[in-house]
This record gives structure tokens, sequence and C-alpha cells, in this order.
């Protein structure tokens, strides 16, 4: 019977802990419900709940009685232990419960064997007591099946004494697992919803939330603390009732509010609404009251103690005048921060920037409008792949920009790089992006990064670049570089302040990691000679503030000399003097280029004066001079220091006699804008000596019609040398003459025999004649006979001086005829053949047929013959011989004369000498024939030279240009 | 020898007109003339015996005046020559008087100077030819002498003792006197002067 009981009780426990932890159940879930709905619902869920809660622990003392007798309805095991003999007997049941089966013979041990380890010596001592005092038993422990399953098990055990007075314990022993994790669970739930209720308070009274529990039927209301508080009293100040609490709400929101929620309840819907309340103290409160379900609840009324039902409604009441004002403050912020979205989305167009996230584990990304444009597609939402974004880049950036994403995600560090991308119309970009790795809210790792469209900055930059380039090469070829001295003026000392560019350093050839120099450094770079005055210099802009411009030689490290030019600027800012400004100048080239200027300005003049040639611009017309060469004004005889002097005193230089000419000149140039060249005589202006000048102008392009430019020479030297040449010429002229006078000596010696000849003969006859006469009686016959000799001999005499004359002719000047070669051979060989038959001599002649006529003058080439061939008769006069004239064309078409002879010959040495003047071997010969014949020669454009023969003699032979037509 | 009629003279002029004047001009005075235009056309002529005489122009085609000369020379024909010339040339006339001209006479000559040499020239050829003969007479006197004698008569010209005569000769004085007398006999030499002189005249040269 006790065992029942026992069993009753535990079942009724059972079954009332079941049912009322199924409720409690309930109410967990339902308060967890409610506060999962709830974001700023919780708390009135939560104070629902606990209104639950408090319900059904008076449920729970209710029930607790019916437990007792519940738990026998319960599944509980028997069992009879005989203490002295340990025997044991047990029900199915407890079988069951311990896990075995029941062919299995009941022993303590197999008993000890399902307790758990941790209980067993706990069961052990009991059992162990209980054996010994008979006491009752009423243990909990676990027992571990064999399966790993472990159970709480409840034993309750009676002792009594058996038939034969032993101990015996009768017992029940219950499995209470599902009421020990039900327990615990209620604890674990009663903890939490007493922390909750806790939390609910303390949630309440900081989300100012209170609740509030209407019954309908009594018109009560319960409120929260924090609900009075909330309306503005003391917590718990007064009673509540409805009217009062309507008229708290603000009139204007009074009627909306309840005829809306009466709608509501009646539906069924959680009726939330937001409304104002005016508080006593008249502050007007913004509040949200949500209100539950209709619920039913059975209450004992108090006078009749009849349990009715009551509907009751129970709600929460906020103060979200916070909240509102948060909210309305979040929804401006909202409104803001959407602006804001909206600035950033238009300054990252703006900027070409835009924004990405890659997803790592997934590998998925994410683009913001922008980073589409930017990669030139269409914006969508969803994400993708990031190989795709790796397409799109430049194939040779692809593997670099992925290992510094690498390397960022491995190191935590940011990633930065540039790469190139390609549009899908196939503009390529240049784009900076940079990446910061991150976990996301959720734990994600992502790359969180922006993507700068910087294809414009860059072609800026290379612009720049290479503008800066130019600059700098514009710098560094113009050798400019810059200085400024804060010091110079104004402190003085070893080290004055100055700041150079870099060209001022490589100028010098100084190092600019090495700073500036000192002022000592920079003097010992100037070379030793200019040193003291660009000492002098610095002293001067350092006391005077005035600027400068000097040009100074420097020595390079290296040795080189250069020459330096500084310029500088003080600098006065409102009339304070602040230092120095200047530009330092490599100007060798310059230097040396004026140097060498000058130099050869200085050769020029030098040469004018030697040559007495002298150069000026100048305009006719208005008198002008532009330019005179110190010489132009020497050579006239005015002294060159004297300034601008003018066109006119020049002209007045000018004889009297030859002013009109020149004139004329000068006007006939000006007027046709031609150049001129005339000569003419001056009177020096100091003394007066004549000189003879010659004068070129040339009318200079300028547009001016008068403007000329040209030179001036003193040919004084060179006329006079033309009158000696004319006079020489002359001479030559005479002595050509005296020559064909000695020649015609020559001939009339030669051909004095040809004459002596008839006229001796002519006076031996009329000797005769006369002697003839004498006789007595005369001899008429003889006498006649000498007479006709006598006048036989006259002609033959006159015949001969006839031949002679054209010798007689006086030099004219020389004339030039077509002359027949053939026809002078043969009056040469008819003049000379006499005197060649006198002295044994034969005269061949071999003329060739092609012979030309040449232009010549024929008294100078008779000259020529004559005089060859005299020398040829000459040379073969003591032994006779033959002379042969050669006459024809040679290889170059020219005329070609041989005439040889068989005489003494040529002189072994110096051949040429015979041609020279004064070279004779004649005792009366002058020596001239030959020079005069090789004058004449030349003068025909022609050669003659001598050859000695193979045999005896020698042949003289000579060419001459034949001239198709006569040249003026 | 052809004996001609009288003295001649020869006259070479390769002018013709001068031949024909200068013989004209002899021939008025007299005497005879022959006129040849080349040195050749005389060479080939026949020697005279008579006196004669050469009138030659010195500038002849082929044979020179000078070169007749001296061929004559060679030839051993003594005939006076008178050289005329239409040059005046010194040293010709130097060289042509040197060689044994008579006259050397540039054209025109005064007849007279001509007719001068001529004679001159005739009487020196009479002159010569009789020396000649003289000489050739003495030669054949010569000639006939011995050896010795010729030594002999070699050295007595020279004024040698007979006794010198002896020793030099290697004889004795009496064979020396022995040939003097045959040379003066032979060279029908009247005294010693004479011998020397018709010495002279052969032109014995004394032995050294």
């Amino acid at each position: 019977m006790a065992a029942f009981l026992i069993f009753l009780v535990i079942l009724g426990l059972s079954v009332g802990l079941l049912s009322s932890w199924r409720r409690n159940r309930k109410l967990v879930a339902q308060a967890r419900s409610t506060t999962q709905v709830q974001v700023d619902e919780r708390t009135n869920e939560l104070e629902r709940a606990n209104e639950d809660l408090k319900r059904d622990q008076a449920e729970l003392r209710r029930r607790w009685q019916y437990l007792a007798e519940a738990q026998r309805l319960s599944h509980a095991g028997t069992f009879g232990w005989k203490v002295p003999s340990g025997e044991l007997v047990w029900s199915d049941e407890t079988y069951r419960i311990l896990g075995f089966t029941r062919e299995t013979n009941p022993t303590l041990d197999l008993v000890f064997d399902r307790v758990h380890p941790d209980d067993l010596d706990r069961v052990r001592q009991l059992s162990d007591r209980a054996a010994q005092n008979g006491m009752d038993l009423d243990v909990e422990h676990r027992i571990l099946l064999p399966d790993g399953v472990i159970k709480y098990v409840h034993g309750v055990a009676h002792a009594g004494k058996d038939s034969s007075g032993n101990l015996e314990y009768m017992g029940v022993v219950t499995d209470i697992t599902e009421r020990k994790r039900a327990e615990e669970e209620r604890e674990a739930l009663s903890r939490s919803l007493q922390e909750s209720k806790a939390r609910l308070e303390e949630a309440q009274s900081v989300a100012h939330v209170g609740y509030w529990d209407w019954d309908l039927e009594t018109g009560e209301i319960i409120w929260s603390d924090e609900t009075y508080r909330i309306f503005g009293f003391k917590p718990q100040e007064c009673r509540m009732d409805i009217e009062t609490v309507r008229g708290l709400v603000h009139p204007d929101d009074r009627e909306a509010l309840y005829s809306t929620v009466d709608e509501e309840v009646a539906v069924g819907v959680h009726p939330v609404h937001q409304h104002r309340i005016v508080r006593p103290s008249g502050e007007v409160r913004n509040v949200q009251s949500i209100t539950s379900k209709l619920w039913k609840t059975t209450a004992v009324g108090p006078e009749d103690g009849i349990s009715r039902e009551h509907n009751r409604l129970f709600g929460t009441v906020q103060d979200i005048t916070e909240l509102k004002r948060a909210k309305e403050a979040s929804h401006a912020l909202s409104r803001d921060l959407q602006e804001s979205k909206d600035w950033l989305e238009e300054a990252q167009r703006v900027a070409h920037l835009g924004y990405w996230v890659w997803e790592l584990e997934t590998n998925q990304v994410i683009w913001s409008e922008e980073t589409y444009r930017i990669f030139g597609l269409v914006p969508k939402g969803d994400s993708f792949d990031v190989a795709l974004v790796g397409e799109m880049m430049h194939p040779d950036d692809r593997e670099a920009v992925f290992m510094t994403a690498k390397k960022a995600i491995d190191t935590g560090t940011r990633a930065d790089c540039e790469h190139r991308l390609f549009r899908p119309d196939g503009e390529m970009r240049v784009v900076h992006s940079l990446g910061d790795v991150r976990k996301n809210s959720q734990g994600r790792i992502q790359m969180f990064g922006t993507t700068q469209d910087i294809t414009d900055r860059k072609l800026a930059e290379q612009a720049l670049r290479q503008s800066q380039f130019y600059l700098s090469e514009g710098e560094r070829l113009a050798h400019i570089g810059s200085w400024a001295s804060t010091d110079l003026g104004i402190r003085w000392s070893e080290d004055l302040n100055i700041y150079w560019s870099d060209e001022v350093y490589k100028i010098f050839g100084f190092d600019p990691k090495n700073g500036t120099p000192s002022l000592q450094q920079f003097l010992s770079a100037v070379h030793p000679q200019d040193q003291a005055s660009l000492t002098a210099t610095m002293k001067k802009l350092h006391e005077e503030h005035c600027g400068c411009d000097v040009t100074n030689r420097i020595i390079r490290p290296d040795g080189e000399i250069r020459y330096v030019r500084c310029v500088g600027i003080p600098v006065v800012e409102d009339g304070v003097f602040k230092g120095y400004r200047g530009t330092t100048m490599d100007v060798t080239e310059q230097e040396l280029l004026t140097q060498e200027l000058r130099r050869e300005q200085a050769y020029l003049a030098e040469a004018q004066r030697l040559t007495h040639t002298g150069s000026w611009a100048a305009n006719f017309v208005t008198g002008q001079n532009f330019h005179l060469s110190d010489e132009t004004v020497r050579m006239h005889g005015f002294d060159p220091s004297e300034e601008a002097i003018p066109f006119e005193r020049f002209f007045n230089t000018v004889h009297t006699e030859d002013q009109p000419a020149v004139r004329a000149a000068l006007e006939n140039a000006t007027r046709t804008g031609t150049d001129y060249d005339i000569e003419y005589r001056i009177r020096r202006a100091d003394d007066g000596e004549i000189r003879f000048f010659r004068s070129l102008g040339h009318h200079h392009p300028s547009g001016e019609m008068a403007g000329y430019v040209g030179t001036t020479m003193d040919i004084t030297e060179q006329k006079h040398a033309a009158q000696e040449r004319e006079r020489l010429r002359q001479i030559e002229a005479d002595l050509a003459h005296i020559n064909r006078i000695n020649m015609m000596g020559e001939l009339a010696a030669a051909l004095a025999h040809e004459i002596k000849q008839p006229i001796s003969a002519s006076i031996t006859s009329a000797n005769a004649l006369l002697r003839w006469l004498a006789h007595d009686p005369p001899d008429l016959e003889r006498a006649r006979a000498a007479a006709t000799r006598i006048e036989q001999d006259g002609n033959r005499a006159a015949d001969v001086i006839n031949r002679l004359r054209s010798f007689y002719k006086k030099g004219a000047p020389p004339e030039r005829e077509i002359v027949d070669v053939k026809e002078i051979i043969q009056e040469m060989i008819v003049l000379l053949s006499d005197e060649a038959v006198r002295h044994s001599i034969t005269i061949h002649s071999e003329i060739d047929a092609e012979t030309p006529n040449i232009l010549a003058d024929r008294v100078q080439l008779q000259q020529v013959f004559m005089n060859l061939m005299l020398n040829a008769i000459e040379a073969m006069k003591d032994t006779g011989g033959d002379l042969t004239i050669r006459s024809g064309l040679n290889t170059e078409g020219q005329l070609l004369i041989s005439i040889s002879d068989t005489g003494v010959g040529l002189p072994a040495e110096n051949t040429e000498r015979i041609f020279d003047a004064f070279h004779t071997t004649k005792p009366q010969g002058t020596g001239m024939g030959l020079a005069i014949t090789r004058s004449i020669m030349e003068s025909h454009g022609g050669r003659i030279w001598a050859t000695a023969n193979h045999g005896a003699g020698a042949t003289f032979h000579f060419t001459l240009p034949v001239e198709a037509e006569a040249h003026a | 020898m052809k004996s001609a009629a009288g003295p001649t003279v020869f006259i070479i002029d390769d002018d013709r007109s001068m031949r024909q004047a200068i013989q004209d001009l002899v021939e008025s005075v007299g005497l005879r003339a022959e006129a040849f235009a080349t040195g050749q056309d005389f060479l080939r002529k026949q020697p005279t015996s008579d006196p004669s005489c050469l009138v030659l122009d010195v500038r002849l085609p082929q044979m020179s005046g000078l070169d007749l000369q001296r061929q004559l020379a060679d030839t051993g024909v003594q005939i006076p020559i008178i050289f005329i010339t239409a040059h005046g040339d010194i040293p010709m006339s130097v060289r042509a008087l040197k060689s044994g001209a008579v006259e050397f006479l540039t054209k025109p000559f005064r007849d007279q100077d001509l007719l001068d040499a001529i004679q001159q020239a005739l009487q020196r050829d009479s002159d010569a030819r009789e020396q000649r003969a003289e000489i050739h007479d003495l030669q054949g006197r010569y000639q006939s002498l011995s050896a010795r004698e010729r030594e002999v008569m070699t050295l007595v010209v020279t004024g040698m003792l007979n006794k010198q005569i002896a020793s030099e000769v290697g004889a004795s004085e009496a064979t020396v006197k022995i040939h003097r007398g045959h040379v003066m006999q032979k060279m029908q030499a009247g005294s010693a002067v004479e011998l020397v002189r018709m010495a002279d005249k052969l032109k014995l040269s004394p032995r050294k």
C-alpha cells in the first residue's frame, strides 16, 4: 500500500510536474516568441510572461496536492530486498528501469553495476547504513546503462520485518529521468525567468516600457512601476482605472486610438499604437502601446465566490518620446545618410573612384556603380566571380595584382597597386586599387577596397613629367641656375646662407649632396685672376644693396675653365630689404664666341689695313653712313677716331677731274638700283697725296633705293704697276722690233751677198767698161756687153731689196689674220735659197697637204721662220748641210712645224737655255732671237722646243693652235 | 805642162755676173782669164806652165774657197790666190792671208786693187816658178850626192871645220875633205857660203 501510495505520489508528482512543466514550457515558449517577435515589443512580452509565471506558480501550488496521488499512476518499479540474504526481488518495471532482462538474477552487485560511478560511493554508503539500522531508504542517483544512457532513478524503500523477523526492505524505484530533466529545466527556466524578471524590470526601466493589466469586467487596471513613471506618476502612486487612463491620453489622439484599438482587439490583432499622452505636469510624451489579445481568466468573484471568466487585456506602454525624436533624427540622419550616399555616389563618379567587396571565401565580388562604370560595364546589383575581374585586367598586370592581393591577405596589410584594364570596347584605362582585409559583421573574411580610374591623372602626370623634363632640359641646355640668399646684404659671414638650384651645382661641378659651399669653397672655385674682382662685387652687393651683372671665370673640379655670368637682384618687400635673388648662367660658349668674334673683327680690320681695302655702307641720297671701317676712314686721309664723318666729306676727296664721272656713276647706280664698279683718283684729306681708288658698290636689298654696301680699294700700287707693265710692254714691243731689225740685219747680212754680188759685179763691169773705152780704139762691143751686165745686175739687186721690204715695217700692234702657212714657208725658202746655196746648204721642204691655215700675226710668223731658218743656216755655214722644213698637223690637231739642220747641234746640257734672252753663240748676236721667237709662240698659244737629231744637227719644233674662226 | 799664151788669171765665183765682170776686167788690161763656177771645175783643169793666179770667192757651194786653198796646198799646187768675198770677215781674212793668200778683197772692190793684186800674184807665181825650178835643179844635184857626201854637206853648212866633221862622222879629215870637194862640185857651189845658201834652199836640217 505504501508503495502504491508512494507510487501515486510519485505519479502525481510526475504528472503534476509534467503538466506544470508542460505549461511552463508553453509559457516560456510564448514568452520567447513574444520576445522574439518584438524588437521593440520584447519588453511587453516579458511582462506578460511574468504574469503567466505568477499565475502558474499559484497553480503549481494547487497541483502539488494532486501530485502526491498522481505519482502513483506512473511507472514505478518495485523491489524487495532481504537484507541478511541479500536477496532481491524486482518487478518488471524495475528490470526495465535498470536495463536488465527478466531472466537476470537480481543482485546488489548488479544494481551497483548500474549505478553511475560518480554516485556509487554515496549509494553504497546508504545501502550499507540501511542494511545496518533498517531506516527508510530514499535515494536518488543516476544509473549508467550499458549503452551509455544515463537515467535518473529514485529509490524509496521502507524497512520492515519479514515473517522471520529479518530486516526486509520494500521499495519503489522510479525512473525520474524525465522529471529530473524537467526539474533541471524548470530550475533553469526558473533561474532564467528570475533573470528575465530582473532583466524585465531593468529593461522596463531602461527602455521606459511599462506594462498594464486591465480586467475588463472589473475595470481594474494594474500598472507596473515603469508605467506609472511613464505617465508621470510615482510608482504605484494611485490606483488606476480606465477613465483616468483615457484622460491621460492626449485629447487629439484619444478617439482615434480607442476606436481603433476596439476594432483590432475584436479582430484579434495585436494593436500597436503610438499616441501622445499628457503628464500631470503638462509635459507631452510620445508613447507606444501594445495591446494583447483578449485573455480569458477565471476569477472568483469576491462578493459571491463564483468563479467567472474575466476578459483581460494587457499590454505594454513605452515612452518613445526619445525614441521618436531619435527616429526622427535617425530619419533625418537616414535622409542625410541617403543624401550622403548620393553624394558619395556622385563623389565616386566625379573622382572615378568605385569601391568593391571581395568575399575571399567565396571569391565573389560586389561592385559599386562607379566600379562598373570604371570597367565600362553596366551597373548590376549581384555579385560575380573575381576571375571575371582578372580577365578584364591587362594580361601583363594580372599576375602582379593578384600577388599583391595575396600578400595583403597573408600579411593583413593594405593592398596597393596600379594596373591597367581593358574596357569591353577595347579602351585601356589605368586604375589604382587599394584593398583592406577584414572580417565583416558576420565574421566572413573580405577584402574591401577602392578602385580609382587614374588614366587621366596618369596622362596628366605624364604630360607634367614631360613638361617638367622639358623645363629641366631647358634649364640644363640653357645652363641657367637660380640662387637666392637671405644673408647677403644683411649678415656677412663665412657660411653665407645661399640657396643653389641643381643647375648651379652642375655649372660649378659641385655635388648637391655636399650642400651649399661655404664662401671660401665658392671663391676657391673662381679663377685666381677673377677672385679679387668677384669678392669686391660681393662686398659691393652686401654694402650697397645694388644689383649686379658680372661674368667671371670659374675652374671646375675637373680643371675645366668656364665663364659664368651671375645676375643678382635685391629683394625688397614693403620697402624692407630682404636679401638677394639671381641667376647663374654658364656663358662659356657665348663668351668664347664673343672673343672669337672680336678676334675676327680685329683680323678683318688688320686685313683691311694690309690690303688697303675699306668696307662701308651708306645711303648716297641722304648722305648717311651706316658703317665705315677704320681702313675706309684712314685711306681717305681721315682720322679713325673721328666720329661720324659725313658722306660729303668723302666725296670731296675725289680728284676734281674725276668728280663728274664719279657723281654720274653713283647717280646712275642709285637710279637703276644696280651695282657699280668705278676707278678714280682722290686727294688724301691729310697730306693731299693723290691715290688711285677702285670702289665697288652693291645695292643693298633692304628696300632703301640709295642704300649701298661695298668696298673701296687703294689701287695706287696696282695702277703704278700697270703703268710699269705698259711701259715694259712697250719696251718689249720695241725690243721685238729691235729684234726684227736685228734679224733684218742678219737677213740683210744674209742677203748682203745677194745684193753685193750684183752690185759688185756692176762695179767691176763698170770698171771693165771704162777700160774698154780707154782702149785705143775703144772696144765698144765689149763696153756695151759690160753695160748690159750692169743693168741686169742692178735689177737683180733691186729685187733682193724688195724682198726685204716687208721686214722694214716697224712693229704695229700684232694683227691676227688667217695665215696660209704653206705660203709663208715658200716665201721664206725663196728668200733664203741663195744664202743656203752659198753655204752649200740644201733646203728640203716636206709640206703636208693638211697643213692648216692659222690665226696669227703674219709679220711675227715670218719673224719666227726667219729666225729659225737663219739659225739653221748659221749652224751649217761652215760645213754645208741640209735644211729641212716640215709642216703638218700633230696628234692634237695643232699645226706642227719642224726646222732641222745638220749643223753643229745643240749644247749638251740645259738645252732650254738657248731660248733665254741674251743667250747667244754668235759674236754679233743679240741673243734675243730665240727668246723673242718663244715669246711670239707663246702669245699665239703655241709651244717651241728643240731636239738634237740622231745624226748631226738639231731640229726646232713649234706648234700653233688651229683656230677655226678668228677670235675677238 | 801645157804652154799657154802668157800669164793667166783663173777666176772662180759662183755668181755668173761676177765671173763675167771680173773676166772682162782682166781681159781689159790685156791679161788672159779663165772663169770657173766651182772649185772642182778648176781642179779638173790641167795645170799650166805659165805664171797664173787665182781669183777666188771665199763663199762657194760645196767646196769653199778656203777648202780649195787647202786642197791645192795638199796637192802641191802653189798658185797664188786672191780672195774676194761679199763678207768682210776679219778672222776669215786673217786665216786666208795666213794660209798664203796674196790678197783678200771685199766686194765691191776697186778694180785697181784687184788688178794690182793680180799683178802681184802673177809676179809671185813667176818668182815662185823660178824658185821652184831652181830648187828642182838643186835637188837634182843633191840627189847625186852620196849619203856620206850629204852627211858631210849637212855638217859643213853648220860651219864646222873639217876636223870637227871628221870626228863627228867618224872619218878622217882627209876623207872629209874629199867628200867636201865632191859636194862642192856636185852642188856647183862656188863657195861654202853658196853651199850654205843651197842647203837653206834645200832645207836641210842639221844632224843633232
